[in-house]
């Protein structure tokens, strides 16, 4: 039996980790929705908006300022990447676009290691309160997380269904053609998405890298638990990926509460459960079709 | 050859998905305010034809011109902010979106939001407004792709098999909505509704196996029976 005080704080940490997924993982989502490519090279963007997060915050002392930079920097390479990369790339198939965005992170990492070294770093925690919550002390830093992730997935909803760019986005999930065919630019509107999706990844990193060291491979090691959020909530949909994180964040988190190796293993399970019963995953769209 | 008065002219065009051809030398021109039909069997090229003209397909070898201006190479955004806008066959609107957004959409590249004209074609579309376009009947769909597509007043309409398993009730409005539109637009159409093809058209283009095989320009030789041989 979980002890009451050991449950909720298991249920806020999941719920931040779950916002941490979801920063993670919208970009790649929105990435495969429009452009149909599985761009995990948003992980690389991850992992550099924990490392902008941590040299900013040791250069002027603000881990916020930090974060920002992070978002910032992240969305530019993404600008980069997609320029150079990926809109030469756009007309291949599948495999080969994700063969190519893991390129991008490999290529990405090396730059990592080349620029700050191999070594961890650690960043501090900006907010070192606590509150009790029903009796169970929470670090403020935790609910700051599932705050910012709930005003995201806000602010991506006002986006996509408030300005005429967003609602180009949504038709073109259901049909690039359709769209350019109206006389809309198409690449604009992967750019845009692009940017969006590196910025977001670089909040995620930015905002995870005080609770863990930022290391080179931060955005590998992550890699596992993105595929299980995308494949759980379905390819491109936005509502897929916040219930997916969450989900995941609290099997992880509930998990290891019950039996430290469930946090590994449960995800997966659960995955395989989801696979079975809907293999397009529990928002994904029946139209996997360019 | 070229003509002052061509809005379209297609000259030569072969294209081909990958090692399989799908046109052979087609030559084809357009005026302005003229209503070209294009018929022929499943198969015979109509479709790839209208996808190369809007910029969905690159031709291997040929020209395509529109008002001086070569279209071969250009992205299909970029044809379609000439005003040469392309409905296809598949009456596919964008299910999640309303019938209003639809209608955003269509204004957003030309910046024409006077969707005045679409309700005097479509008023049904006007009582639709909120209602998500994947809930419209086949026949509301076309409306609305018509509607989408007539946004921003184009010069060149490029449609594909526009009534295709409508009811013929929709189809008689259709007719009627050509032939008011191309009052102030050139349409090329699609069509394998022979009836329909002979109250609206000006010209036909027989298409068999990638191949122009006739083109009949008097009005008066434009029957059902005379496209038929080509079918």
């Amino acid at each position: 039996m979980i002890d009451m005080q050991l449950l909720i704080s298991g249920i806020i940490f999941g719920l931040s980790l779950g916002g941490i997924f979801f920063l993670m993982t919208i970009g790649l989502s929105l990435c495969f929705g429009l452009m149909r490519i599985i761009s995990l090279d948003q992980l690389l963007y991850y992992s550099i908006g924990g490392y902008i997060t941590y040299s900013v915050s040791l250069a002027v002392g603000n881990i916020w300022l930090g974060v920002l930079g992070g978002v910032i920097v992240g969305g530019l390479a993404a600008l980069a990447v997609e320029r150079i990369v990926f809109r030469r790339i756009y007309d291949r198939d599948l495999p080969f676009t994700m063969i190519t965005s893991f390129g991008v992170l490999i290529g990405g990492v090396g730059v990592i290691k080349y620029f700050w070294g191999l070594v961890p770093r650690p960043v501090p925690v900006p907010i070192d309160a606590q509150v009790f919550i029903i009796g169970t002390e929470i670090p403020v830093y935790r609910l700051v997380i599932i705050g910012i992730a709930g005003l995201v997935y806000v602010g991506i909803w006002l986006f996509l269904n408030r300005t005429i760019i967003g609602k180009a986005i949504r038709a073109g999930t259901e049909d690039v053609e359709h769209v350019e065919g109206l006389g809309i630019n198409v690449y604009r509107l992967f750019t845009i998405t692009f940017v969006i999706a590196g910025g977001l990844s670089g909040l995620a990193g930015g905002l995870h890298a005080p609770l863990i060291m930022v290391d080179p491979n931060m955005g590998l090691e992550v890699l596992a638990f993105v595929f299980m959020v995308v494949i759980i909530g379905g390819l491109g949909s936005i509502k897929g990926t916040l219930v997916s994180s969450f989900l995941v964040g609290q099997v992880v988190s509930i998990g290891s509460l019950i039996y430290a190796p469930l946090a590994q293993m449960a995800p997966f399970a659960i995955m395989l459960l989801i696979l079975l019963i809907r293999p397009t995953g529990l928002f994904g769209s029946q139209m996997l079709k360019r | 050859m070229t003509n002052n008065d061509d809005i379209l002219t297609v000259a030569g065009l072969n294209v081909a998905y990958g090692e399989s051809k799908a046109l052979f030398d087609v030559s084809m021109s357009v005026r302005a305010s003229q209503v070209v039909a294009c018929v022929g069997r499943n198969g015979a090229g109509k479709s790839t034809l209208l996808k190369s003209i809007t910029g969905f397909l690159k031709p291997t070898s040929g020209s395509i011109v529109s008002n001086g201006t070569s279209l071969v190479g250009l992205a299909a955004f970029v044809i379609a902010g000439k005003g040469i806008k392309y409905i296809p066959q598949d009456k596919k609107v964008f299910s999640d979106l309303t019938v209003r957004e639809n209608l955003e959409l269509g204004s957003y590249a030309s910046q024409d939001y006077d969707w005045a004209p679409v309700f005097d074609y479509f008023p049904k579309l006007k009582v639709l407004m909120d209602r998500k376009a994947g809930y419209l009947s086949g026949g509301e769909r076309q409306m609305l792709m018509v509607g989408r597509a007539i946004l921003g007043q184009p010069k060149l309409l490029l449609v594909d098999e526009p009534t295709e398993g409508l009811a013929p009730s929709i189809v008689m409005h259709l007719r009627d909505v050509f032939k008011e539109l191309a009052k102030k637009t050139a349409l090329v159409i699609v069509e394998q509704n022979l009836p329909l093809v002979c109250a609206i058209a000006d010209k036909v283009y027989a298409l068999k196996e990638g191949r122009i095989m006739a083109e009949l320009t008097d009005r008066a030789s434009i029957k059902p029976e005379a496209c038929e041989k080509y079918l």
